[in-house]
């Protein structure tokens, strides 16, 4: 363990750190033009990511403060996150008292996770995304929303962590413990040769399954007529999914907040750009 | 040089061991039987094959297409075309690690992409599909790989080419031991030297490849083995197991329903390279090896960490390692004797076998580190009618330090009152000579260490 793991604490100490800023009250909402970055993060390469080894070493008390359970409880398993080299005591992660329950997948600058917010209080929702600046804008927009709304106790069910959901969803979240994925207007790599970067496949649908609890609804949202039609076809031929009539597609009120919410939504509404959305539902697994 | 023997795999009472692209077999008592040469490693290619790679980069960015193009500018591929025109062949993607089904009947083949493919062991001789007839074939130039369907099997058939009878099963007649595991070995070695040559015989004489997408990580595989748990009263559920360099293990159930994942075994820090299922009863319970400083033990089947057993600290005790700070595990084996069960764990460069009792409450103990004369490369048991184990060890002579190093890389090693008794299996055929340099070919052997991520932080 020894060196990685040090250099691991230090992370971790970094994060904290972040986070004890986060509560300090900044309520000026970021702008976007200082966390600008390149479009495009390969999915298949290493980065420089954080992420637990497994979900019960997840320590969320700091993107949901205020759902921290007071007494923290024993860890079965030391979580590394949360220890020092020199912490030879026994481990402790922050309890909270829900377990998040919506994700959205390359959530960009986060206008979905702000709208749903308050339509779902007592839900708690995260945002997950690849690119890092854009996570930090989405974290200090959170920041400031829920310092400006303190009295209402908004925006405290949300939060956003820099992921890789394309590797690491299952060190996040445990088999059914979601019940929406929200997946909107995801890079279309048009390029065959870049297909196998697409979000959406049909081996990576078993994995949007499998935190998937049954019943739950993915819901897909782009622009692009041939990445509708890419996403449906791979979903459709999932046996693990099938698809949400139109009609009740209609009712649902996420639908709605999908479509004119999120930032690449706004912009495809300003171009006249078409919308194509398709919920697919997670059927029970077959028996053996 | 001579190419050291890199696997070993022992059937029944046959031994099969690889060099190169040579397979020995020999007798229980370790006499050569006979010797199958790869077709098509001739020595012009074999001291190109480490460079003739076409995917050689960890980060797969690869084309979506099942099949790689490789450009084949050399005329061994007898298609009439100008030597100087370049020729672009088809092949599979490389596997990374191979298991068969339970049955026997199916090779899952999990490449560096991250898909598990199933391919019959005994192909049909016909083009058109297997599987669900319902199922369009797709055209051979359609990108299938991640937009195939799992469990709806959209089967991929390369088209063959003249009438060259399928690859595996003319392979499966050379040998003289008809088992179906051989040619699990046989698939083995490819992975390893040969490569170049197995590009130009899949390009040259095409054979019926049939394979369907069973499931995919984004990660690149490390290893994939097949766990069978009992059901009371009711049929064995058979599951695959796959473990990947980001350090996930990856409960899924087998085919027809390989699109539902079971679980996962977490816990590893750094990459995934060694799982193996223990004998002796206890298919639940999963040894799983890599570049963390412990061996994990699992329960796979509810995703548990049972216990951990330390493999680093015992690195450190083997002479001239005391700097060892990381260990790279490229062998986790495991077999039962005299009602217990011992597991032998091989490490990367380091040069002694590391023997482990597994327990019957499933905790793994370090018994004793059986030093070798030079780095051991596989290991297996050889079922000998005798009762104390004998184990087959290959070695790579070239890092032995001392001359009484050097000489057979194979090593039987047979368990006495006194301990481990270690012979050279003398009666070995002569071959393996390639002209390749030593840091080549150590490139090739000793490739566990590099799956590590190197952008760990500050
Ligand atoms: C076109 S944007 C859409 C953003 C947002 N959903 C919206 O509708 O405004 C797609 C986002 O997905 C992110 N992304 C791509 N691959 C990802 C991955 N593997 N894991 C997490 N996020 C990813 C990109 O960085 C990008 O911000």
């Amino acid at each position: 363990m020894g060196g990685d793991k040090i250099k691991k604490d230090k992370r971790q100490k970094r994060e904290e750190y972040r986070a004890a800023i986060r509560q300090e009250g900044v309520s000026e909402l970021p702008r976007k033009k200082f966390y600008r970055q390149r479009a495009h993060a390969n999915p298949f390469s290493d980065h420089q990511l954080i992420y637990p080894p497994s979900p019960d070493q997840m320590d969320w008390s700091s993107l949901f403060p205020h759902y921290v359970v007071d007494e923290p409880q024993d860890q079965q398993t030391p979580a590394p996150e949360t220890s020092t080299s020199q912490d030879l005591a026994p481990l402790k992660v922050k309890r909270i008292s829900k377990d998040v329950e919506v994700a959205d997948i390359g959530c960009g600058f986060g206008g979905l996770l702000i709208a749903l917010a308050p339509t779902m209080p007592d839900t708690l929702i995260l945002g997950l995304e690849i690119r890092v600046s854009v996570t930090h804008f989405v974290e200090d927009r959170i920041k400031a929303l829920r310092a400006q709304n303190d009295e209402a106790k908004l925006y405290r069910n949300v939060g956003v962590l820099r992921a890789n959901t394309m590797k690491f969803l299952p060190n996040f979240f445990r088999k059914g413990q979601l019940s929406k994925i929200f997946i909107c207007f995801p890079d279309p790599h048009f390029k065959a040769r870049k297909h196998k970067q697409r979000i959406v496949s049909t081996t990576l649908n078993s994995e949007y399954a499998y935190v998937l609890r049954p019943g739950g609804i993915v819901y897909t949202i782009t622009d692009v007529p041939n990445l509708h039609e890419w996403m449906v076809q791979h979903f459709d031929a999932h046996p693990s999914f099938e698809r949400v009539p139109e009609e009740e597609q209609e009712a649902d009120p996420c639908v709605a907040i999908m479509r004119t919410e999120t930032e690449e939504g706004k912009k495809v509404e300003r171009h006249k750009g078409e919308k194509h959305v398709a919920l697919f539902r997670r059927l029970e697994d077959p028996a053996w | 040089m001579t190419l050291p023997y890199h696997l070993v795999k022992v059937c029944g009472s046959i031994v099969f061991a690889a060099q190169g692209g040579d397979i020995h077999s020999f007798s229980s008592a370790l006499q050569h039987i006979s010797t199958w040469k790869y077709p098509a490693v001739q020595q012009a290619d074999e001291s190109k094959a480490p460079s003739a790679e076409t995917e050689e980069s960890p980060a797969p960015e690869g084309p979506p297409a099942k099949r790689r193009k490789v450009e084949n500018g050399k005329d061994s591929v007898s298609n009439g075309q100008p030597k100087s025109k370049k020729n672009a062949q088809a092949m599979p993607k490389r596997p990374c690690a191979l298991a068969l089904t339970s049955d026997n009947n199916t090779i899952l083949s999990a490449d560096k992409f991250g898909d598990v493919y199933a391919l019959p062991l005994l192909p049909t001789t016909t083009t058109t599909t297997t599987g669900s007839e319902s199922a369009p074939s797709p055209l051979p130039s359609q990108p299938q790989s991640r937009s195939a369907t799992p469990s709806t099997p959209t089967t991929t058939t390369t088209p063959a080419a003249g009438q060259t009878p399928p690859l595996f099963k003319s392979q499966a007649n050379e040998l003289t031991v008809h088992t179906k595991r051989n040619l699990r070995a046989l698939e083995n070695q490819k992975i390893s030297l040969g490569r170049r040559a197995l590009a130009e015989q899949l390009g040259a004489n095409r054979p019926q490849f049939e394979s369907t997408l069973l499931l995919g990580h984004v990660s690149m595989l490390t290893a994939i083995c097949v766990g069978t748990v009992s059901v009371a009263g009711g049929k064995p559920r058979e599951y695959i197991l796959t473990a990947d360099r980001d350090e996930h293990i990856r409960v899924s159930r087998a085919a027809p329903q390989a699109h539902v994942i079971e679980g996962f075994c977490l816990g590893h820090e750094e990459f995934v390279s060694r799982l193996c299922v223990a004998p002796g009863g206890k298919a639940e319970v999963l040894i799983s090896g890599g570049g963390d400083d412990d061996l994990f033990v699992w329960d796979w089947v509810k995703g548990e960490v049972l216990g951990r057993a330390a493999v680093l600290e015992h690195v450190k005790g083997v002479a001239g390692q005391e700097e060892a700070s990381k260990v790279a595990v490229t062998r986790v084996f495991a077999c039962t004797w005299e009602g217990r069960t011992g597991v032998f764990v091989v490490v990367e460069r380091v040069p002694a076998l590391f023997h482990y009792d597994f327990l019957e409450d499933n905790t793994l103990q370090h018994r004793e580190t059986i030093p070798l004369p030079a780095n051991p490369l596989d290991v297996d048991l050889v079922e000998a009618a005798v009762a104390a184990p004998r184990l087959l060890v290959a070695v790579d002579t070239a890092t032995s330090t001392s001359t009484e190093g050097r000489g057979s890389s194979l090593i039987a090693l047979e368990k006495g009152e006194a301990g481990w008794r270690q012979s050279r299996v003398e009666d070995l055929p002569a071959g393996g000579d390639i002209t390749m340099s030593t840091t080549e070919l150590q490139k090739i052997l000793y490739s566990t260490e590099s799956l590590r991520k190197l952008s760990d932080f500050d």
